[in-house]
């Protein structure tokens, strides 16, 4: 039997581990779908909702950019697909008030960085970042 | 007189016996940070050995693009050193071996008419490297400890972006290894050009080879990822530091604890038999003074 064996892990821990029939995500080329025996691959996710489809129903993950790679395992007929996200979670496990005062946040400090002169300072950029986060997690949250 | 040496000895035992509370206590925290930071080792091998598979299997899908990023310059020109140790001390040899371990590489990569630039994780990396004669160009601090991910990428950010502008030609690590509870290594690894080992062509199960798709394309793929494979190195790194700086300690602290034992013990000694003599002068007294007023009679 061809099965699929899916890891999404981060550099802090292993965020989910196990057997699944199908992985949805999207790359810089588009969204595209793992199946069992699926062909070696190796690819990047752009920041976006990565989702399992389990035999217990589907599990969604907020990945904030990652990798992935799909390959055979050593034994036989099992396809091995690992996301490696320096970021993510568990849609269930987001706070969603946290994420929109987290929001709120961010956006204060580019509209306070705005009125300044430096337009691509390195505060600029971590609260884009920080921003473009907490967006992620509410959209993936409230899915 | 007797009693006064006494007093003192008292008073010696009672702060040696202070003294060994605070590392007693100071064993115990690292002992349970010790367990904590090696699970936390385990919770990245994950990521870690992910991300060497990514490398190693873009490396292979194009070795002309991975040959050209991946590869070691013949000449370098200027280097980064980034050296990482604790924020704090009393833990044994952990700073100072790493210290010397990078004071060593600067002096060898000097010699051979390289410019180095430094850079330390750690609060006692600045004031080892100034006394000896060598700027630290930033030190990271306050995360030596329990550093996070974030912290990595941070690291990983400032070190990487000489490279990128190609000021340096060359990235090298210095830190500290934990191979094991009872062994950690100093070593010095390359960390830009990333270095990918040779061997994995031959590593890749026959059949396999070339068949692997991309997306994006190859080329474009490892100039993403080296950054990424970078905070991940760096953040093993310092999580392997963090344990060792643990381990180092407790061991420090169990043997400042012994010390303080037997320190106190043969304090003890001493004190007994200052005291013993102290009685046995008075009973001398006692017995002289009588003896006196009995012969007088």
């Amino acid at each position: 039997m061809a099965t699929l064996k899916v890891e999404i892990v981060t550099p802090e821990a292993a965020l989910w581990v196990g057997e699944a029939s199908s992985l949805i995500a999207r790359s810089s080329d588009g969204e595209f779908t793992i199946l069992p025996q699926h062909t070696s691959t190796v690819g990047d996710i752009v920041p976006g909702v990565v989702r399992v489809q389990t035999g217990e129903g589907e599990l969604a993950f907020a990945v904030h950019g990652g990798y992935f790679q799909v390959g055979p395992e050593g034994s036989e007929g099992v396809t091995l697909a690992t996301v490696l996200a320096g970021v993510a979670e568990r849609t269930s496990d987001i706070d969603v008030s946290r994420a929109q005062t987290a929001k709120e946040r961010a956006e204060a400090a580019i509209a306070h960085e705005g009125r300044g002169e430096s337009g691509e300072s390195a505060a600029h950029a971590e609260a884009t970042a920080e921003l473009e986060r907490a967006e992620l997690r509410l959209r993936a949250a409230t899915k | 007189m007797a009693g006064g040496q006494e007093r003192i000895l008292r008073r010696r035992i009672k702060s040696v016996q202070a003294t060994r509370k605070i590392t007693k206590a100071m064993e115990l925290i690292a002992a349970s940070q010790i367990a904590r930071s090696q699970a936390r080792i385990a919770a990245n091998r994950p990521y870690r050995d992910g991300m060497k598979r990514v490398i190693i299997e873009a490396a292979q899908g194009d070795p002309a693009a991975a040959k050209k990023l991946l590869e070691t310059p013949d000449k370098v020109a200027t280097a980064v050193v980034l050296v990482i140790t604790g924020d704090r001390g009393l833990s044994g040899a952990y700073n100072s071996s790493a210290l010397r371990a990078g004071e060593r590489l600067v002096k060898r990569l000097r010699d051979e008419g390289t410019t180095v630039r430094l850079f330390a994780v750690g609060k006692k990396a600045a004031g080892f490297f100034r006394f000896r004669g060598l700027e630290v160009e930033e030190s990271f601090v306050g995360f030596a400890d329990r550093p996070s991910f974030a912290d990595a990428r941070t690291v990983a950010g400032v070190i990487a972006a000489p490279y990128v502008a190609g000021d340096v030609q060359q990235v090298l690590l210095v830190s500290t290894r934990f191979r094991s509870a009872g062994s950690q290594v100093v070593d010095i690894e390359q960390l830009l050009p990333l270095s990918v080992p040779d061997v994995v062509v031959d590593q890749a199960p026959a059949g396999l080879k070339g068949y692997t798709e991309f997306e994006p394309e190859v080329e474009q793929l490892l100039t993403y990822l080296a950054p990424r494979a970078l905070e991940s190195e760096i953040f093993s790194a310092l999580l392997e530091g963090a344990a060792s700086f643990h381990t180092s300690q407790q061991r420090a602290m169990a043997a400042a604890t012994d010390n303080a034992d037997d320190l106190g013990q043969s304090l003890t000694r001493i004190m007994n038999r200052a005291r013993q003599d102290s009685i046995t002068t008075e009973i001398m007294e006692i017995v002289g003074g009588a003896e006196a007023l009995r012969s007088r009679k």
